[in-house]
């Protein structure tokens, strides 16, 4: 029997007194989706890393490339001779350069001696791999112009480029994350290909639904060691996985007996922005509402404009503090309303990384909690340690600075900054992209259990596993259409109506 | 399916000993969730910072000078250990603190101004026109003064924060502009002031130190106050960190912005009425001399106290920190181009080891 192609024995890294990654085997075939899962922390990108050459792992493992041993830690320039290639979660492209030029990037064919750049055998090179992949894009093309997807394929295409029909292995860190779920499908499609000639592929992903979908095997990790190795995808369920990576049962999110009262906690009215049109809503006090549509049909816009963090052309918010004309309102305005708002973008509109967790959560409270004159410390650093506390948090103390947490801590310190205001109602975009099951957990029970405090929350997502484990009621927008509202615990009722094409609302009643 | 034995233990203790409220609290991602896990109180103290640490990491700058005063004063003991010295060292730097306090003002909230030394250029300018050649009273001569400089801070916002136009040109043309606006007003003369109650606005004696090198540490504990426990400084500062996290907090991130010009604006003719108070008069082309070594001392404060971020007594310690470097060695024998060759040097150097030193710290 032949080598596999990839085989690490026994891999440890250890950070001062932390063994970060203990023992760690991994296996890869030839010609198989390999995929590597873990939480955060459990040394899935340390080993990554180390495979990479960004990390010396400790003395005493082994690291064989088609039977052929590497020296250790790796040098990359070796492990890519060897046929290691890695496609990053950013894909690594840079938007004005054409297709060719982000293909080539890294191995240009020059000239000897002037070292000028040959572009037409660029060119070639880049028609040449696409061709092979059978990816339908013109090498001349701004990559600025592409899909999420094509964007993705020339991510691949360039870590293929190199690389003999039936050889080597691609490593896909979080590679898919940016790819919007209707557009997976042509990515995966891709994949196979790839794998079908020989090639082998290393995936590492949060998305266990995809691992699911698309590995053959995988390798579970839990805080460094690994659980479960080389396991055949096919026999296993998303539950079991989850299991196995948590060390224990998911439980799904528990909802205390509905408190809702029939007070509303806040009221839009005649909202219009765009492709939004008189959009209506109530959210009464304890209640979870759902609004979820096809990706780019504006209801994205929706969380913004209702807290003033972005102004539609008309709207009003209602709360038990007054009406606010949402058309001239500032954020401020919507806060003083009771209206909080978690944005998607944590990194752009969410946290200041390079601050603590501390300032982080104190943000918004410093002028209603301080002087104009003095802000003390004290409520500062209670709040954020019962935020740590409250929504397991893990973070070294409450000093830490954001930047150095994984991104479900940082999106739970996200929620306690908002959630430290008090709001009324509590908008969330998107609240568990890119954060592990365990977290997401943590993030849907917060929303919960604020909720029973009396809280509205207007939660906008497009993951249908969110709407249905937290929201008493999912309101599907589509633009020039009234709304359509579910009450289902079912996610495939949500994606239905998402994608339903006619106007025949199926089982929901309208709201205005 | 194959699950390694041992870890179900581990996942029994995992699952048995952490609940929503018993997390454990420790390092994130890479580094220390792997650990058994101890209780919340002994990681609290396991990470706290060792004074070592604490000093290695915010106040090597600090060590370095006294290191080096030690230096200065074994070489020429007669020379640099005398009060004079001190004097000349903690006397002489009052300029350039209030120039570097009107940079940090507007660094801190993200903008960068490189008219600072213009305006205070300026500001020198018409108080030594109107106050000597046109016998304007002096006082109202300084308060015409500070009136234009905030007048220039609020042109500089109303470019980059209005019309969004980058602060970098914006800043540079109009610190081009109003220094040739300061050489037509005077001439390109010098022109000097007698007054004996202007001149000890800033060399009145108190303690053996002039007046206003107490403005200026005044002035640097003030910012330092205000930075860190108002609310309007912990809004410029998030303004600075982050804009829109700040827009979506409810800041008011484009009046911070322009306020933030503007005081910048003050502080700059401030230093100017200061340079005229202490010198007795001033030439307009000396203004330019002032830009860089303000701005260097500003990046190199960010190597101490609150390493990575503005801080006014980072700022003061840095100044001081040159002064001293620069005085030792002109009493060596070096001649003036030292100043510059120390600043450059001192500025790159420092603020390199200071990061070197915070990634290793994060690393272990």
């Amino acid at each position: 029997m032949s080598a596999p192609r990839l085989e690490a024995n026994s891999l440890s890294k250890t950070f001062g007194a932390t063994k970060v990654l203990d023992s760690a085997d991994l296996v890869v075939n030839a010609g198989e989706i390999h995929a590597l899962v873990g939480q955060n922390g459990s040394g899935k990108s340390t080993m990554v890393k180390i495979l990479t050459g960004f990390h010396a792992p400790d003395p005493g493992g082994s690291v064989f490339l088609d039977g052929n041993e590497l020296s250790l830690p790796v040098r990359w320039q070796e492990a890519s001779d060897a046929g290691i290639s890695v496609v990053h979660q950013d894909l690594g492209l840079l938007d004005h350069l054409s297709v060719a030029e982000n293909i080539g990037v890294g191995g240009f064919i020059h000239s000897r001696f002037l070292r000028k750049i040959n572009w037409q055998a660029q060119r070639q090179v880049a028609k040449d791999v696409l061709d092979r992949l059978d990816v339908q894009v013109d090498p001349a093309m701004p990559v600025a112009l592409l899909t999420p997807a094509q964007r993705a394929e020339i991510g691949i295409a360039r870590a293929l480029r190199d690389q003999a029909a039936g050889t080597g292995l691609v490593i896909l860190d979080e590679a898919t994350r940016a790819l919007p779920r209707d557009e997976l499908a042509r990515f995966h499609t891709l994949l196979r290909r790839v794998v079908d000639e020989g090639t082998s592929v290393l995936m590492v992903s949060h998305n266990l639904d995809e691992v699911l979908g698309l590995s053959d095997r995988v390798t579970i990790l839990r805080d460094g060691r690994v659980v479960g190795a080389g396991l055949v995808t096919s026999e296993l369920s998303e539950q079991e996985i989850a299991r196995i990576m948590l060390g224990k049962s998911v439980d799904r999110v528990s909802r205390s007996a509905p408190s809702i009262s029939q007070k509303p906690a806040a009221t839009v009215h005649d909202l219009t922005w765009g492709l939004v049109e008189d959009f209506s809503i109530t959210v009464t006090e304890g209640e979870v509402v759902g609004l979820t549509g096809l990706p780019g049909s504006g209801f994205e816009a929706i969380p913004y404009l209702v807290t003033g963090a972005l102004r539609p052309e008309s709207g009003t918010l209602t709360t038990a503090r007054g009406s606010v004309d949402l058309a001239s309102a500032s954020v401020a305005d919507c806060l003083k309303s009771g209206v909080a708002l978690v944005p998607e973008r944590r990194d752009r509109d969410g946290l200041a990384y390079e601050m603590s967790i501390q300032d982080n959560i104190a943000l918004p409270s410093l002028s209603r909690r301080g002087k104009p004159w003095r802000v003390s410390r004290g409520w500062q650093r209670q709040q954020a340690i019962e935020a740590i506390e409250e929504l397991g948090i893990r973070a070294r103390s409450a000093n830490t600075l954001v930047k150095e947490l994984s991104g479900g801590n940082q999106q739970k310190v996200l929620m306690a900054k908002w959630l430290s205001v008090g709001p009324r109602l509590f908008v969330l975009h998107e609240p568990t992209q890119a954060v592990d099951v365990g977290a997401r957990r943590d993030l849907l029970q917060a929303i919960r259990d604020n909720a029973a405090e009396g809280i509205g929350v207007l939660l906008v997502s497009i993951e249908p596993s969110d709407l249905v484990d937290v929201c008493d009621r999912i309101l599907v927008f589509r633009p020039h259409q009234p709304l359509v509202e579910l009450r289902t615990e079912n996610a495939d009722d949500v994606l239905d109506a998402i994608y339903e094409d006619t106007t025949s609302a199926t089982g929901g009643h309208h709201e205005h | 399916m194959s699950i390694d034995p041992q870890n179900e233990s581990a996942a029994a203790r995992l699952s048995g000993d952490t609940d929503a409220s018993g997390r454990i609290i420790s390092d994130d991602g890479e580094a220390a969730d792997a650990a058994p896990a101890p209780s919340r109180v002994t990681l609290r103290k396991q990470y706290e910072p060792s004074w070592l640490h604490t000093i290695t990491s915010k106040y090597a700058l600090v060590v370095v000078w006294f290191v080096m005063a030690l230096v200065f004063y074994a070489l020429m003991p007669d020379k640099f250990g005398t009060g004079a010295a001190f004097t000349s060292i903690f006397g002489s730097q009052q300029v350039l603190v209030f120039l570097a306090m009107a940079a940090l003002v507007t660094l801190v909230v993200g903008e960068f101004d490189l008219s600072i030394a213009s305006i205070m250029g300026l500001s020198a300018t018409m108080v030594t026109v109107l106050a000597g050649l046109h016998g304007v009273n002096i006082w109202v001569a300084v308060v015409i003064a500070l009136a234009a400089s905030v007048i220039c801070g609020a042109v500089n916002a109303f470019f980059v924060v209005v019309l969004e136009v980058s602060s970098f040109v914006v800043t540079l043309g109009t610190g081009t502009l109003l220094l040739g606006l300061a050489e037509f007003i005077s001439g390109s003369n010098i022109i000097s002031v007698s007054n004996d109650a202007f001149s000890n606005l800033s060399n009145y004696r108190i303690l053996g130190m002039p007046a206003s090198f107490y403005y200026g540490i005044a002035l640097g504990l003030i910012i330092a106050y205000v930075l860190a426990f108002t609310p309007l400084g912990r809004h410029m500062i998030f303004v600075g960190s982050s804009r829109e996290v700040a827009r979506l907090a409810g800041i008011p991130v484009q009046g911070i912005r322009a306020g933030a010009y503007m005081v910048g604006g003050l502080l700059s003719g401030l230093a100017g009425v200061i340079l005229v108070s202490t010198v007795g008069g001033f030439s307009s082309s000396s203004a330019t001399i002032y830009l860089l070594p303000a701005l260097a001392a500003v990046f190199l404060g960010t190597a101490v106290v609150q390493p990575g971020m503005f801080n006014p007594i980072g700022t003061l310690i840095a100044i001081y920190f040159l002064a001293t470097g620069i005085f030792g060695l002109q009493l060596l024998g070096f001649s003036g181009w030292i100043q510059n060759v120390f600043y450059g040097a001192g500025l790159v150097i420092a603020v390199a080891l200071a990061k070197i030193v915070r990634s290793r710290a994060g690393s272990a």
